[in-house]
């Protein structure tokens, strides 16, 4: 015990002593080690000559020797002095022809006049309308199969999926026995238009078809429920399956 | 403000009440293939001719109601008009093969009227008010 107390109590200056002691030795050994005995793997010997092209970069090329002028550069060594960049240029005035008979304004309205009997580019939007792929994500709808059954199974995967959550659904087992929602609610307002929903539909049920013309006057209108999306699939059967088959190739 | 020469070719394809009548509704002289019309009396118009049309305005719609209204498209013909089908529902022979006999009538969009669609719920109420229900008192 006592033996143990001493060697506590001698701990620290016992150790100070050793460090004193170790540290000359260990920094001339990292000396030795840092200047002979580590060997640098990328350092060139000067001596070996190089037989095969080790890179195939060129040889470096001797720089050329500026010479003694670039050091003491006068007034009367300023460059380009003898270049007249408006030799060829139109004369002073013609320049001031064109400055007060104001040409410059007059082409830019002449291409404005040009472009005033032209066919205009204008889509006139609700007789003619742009571009939309079969691949358009707008309003949404529940479809059914040709028989007449809606597709929809109530598994779920759509209101799992849908980043906005704005997918809510109750399912109930129908007389027969298989399992229908009973409540299928679309949020619009809430909704991204990510398509994430068609995507997770096992049965193909819930799509988004290409109606973008569905604005309301009141918020309520845009809270969809089951009916509403069945009655836009009803109405665009036609259309959605014509883009889901000219789509299938690429799926 | 329209190319004169258009215009004039315009006018001697179509009309002077034709191109009258296009001038108040779609604000352009226009003359193109009748291409069909639907059942709501909407006539579609098409001119490949990228001389006359530029690509973009090649397909237009002349709509039947005076209150026009992109809605009242229906959907098979939306199809052609926004390019999405190349022939008119007509001649689409995957279009019509695919419409179901239990299509719906389409409807325009009808906010802002009396048949604008309004929410409701469509499953049984998850709690019901207490109906109080007396025995019959003892005689």
């Amino acid at each position: 015990m006592t033996l143990l107390r001493a060697l506590v109590a001698a701990g620290p200056s016992a150790r100070v002593v050793a460090t004193r002691v170790a540290t000359p030795r260990t920094s001339a050994l990292l000396a030795r080690r840092l200047i002979s005995t580590t060997p640098c793997r990328h350092a060139v010997d000067p001596n070996l000559k190089r037989t095969e092209p080790g890179d195939y970069l060129p040889d470096p090329v001797a720089p050329r020797s500026p010479g003694i002028k670039t050091a003491m550069l006068s007034a009367a060594d300023e460059p380009g002095k003898d270049f007249d960049p408006y030799k060829d240029g139109p004369s002073a005035i013609d320049k001031a022809v064109h400055l007060f008979f104001f040409t410059e304004i007059i082409r830019g309205m002449w291409i404005v006049l040009e472009q005033v009997f032209r066919p205009p580019y204008t889509i006139m939007y609700p007789f003619e309308k742009g571009p939309l792929s079969p691949r358009f994500r707008g309003e949404h709808a529940l479809r059914r199969y040709p028989s007449g059954e809606e597709r929809c199974i109530a598994c779920k995967l759509c209101e799992a999926i849908c980043p906005a959550q704005a997918i809510t659904i109750e399912s109930e087992a129908r007389l027969d026995g298989s399992r229908r929602t009973t409540r299928y609610d679309i949020d619009m307002t809430k909704c991204i238009y990510c398509g994430f929903c068609q995507e997770a539909c096992p049965v193909d049920a819930i799509v988004e078809t290409q109606n973008q013309e569905f604005s309301t006057e009141t918020r309520e209108e845009l809270m969809y429920n089951k009916e509403k999306l069945l009655a836009n699939g009803d109405a665009a059967e036609a259309e959605i399956a014509a883009n889901l088959q000219a789509d299938h190739v690429y799926r | 403000m329209v190319s004169l020469a258009r215009t004039i070719r315009s006018i001697r394809r179509v009309g002077l009440k034709e191109w009258w009548h296009q001038m108040q509704y779609i604000g352009d002289a226009k003359s193109g293939l009748f291409m069909g019309k639907d059942q709501f009396g909407n006539r579609y118009f098409e001119n490949l001719n990228a001389e006359e049309e530029i690509p973009g305005r090649h397909r237009w719609v002349d709509f039947a109601q005076h209150d026009f209204n992109a809605t009242q498209v229906p959907p098979e013909w939306h199809a052609w008009l926004s390019h999405i089908r190349k022939d008119p529902p007509p001649e689409d022979r995957i279009m019509q093969n695919l419409s179901p006999p239990w299509k719906a009538p389409h409807y325009e969009n009808l906010t802002g009227t009396r048949g604008a669609y309004k929410s409701y719920n469509t499953t049984k109420p998850k709690y019901e008010a207490w109906e109080p229900k007396v025995a019959q008192r003892g005689a």
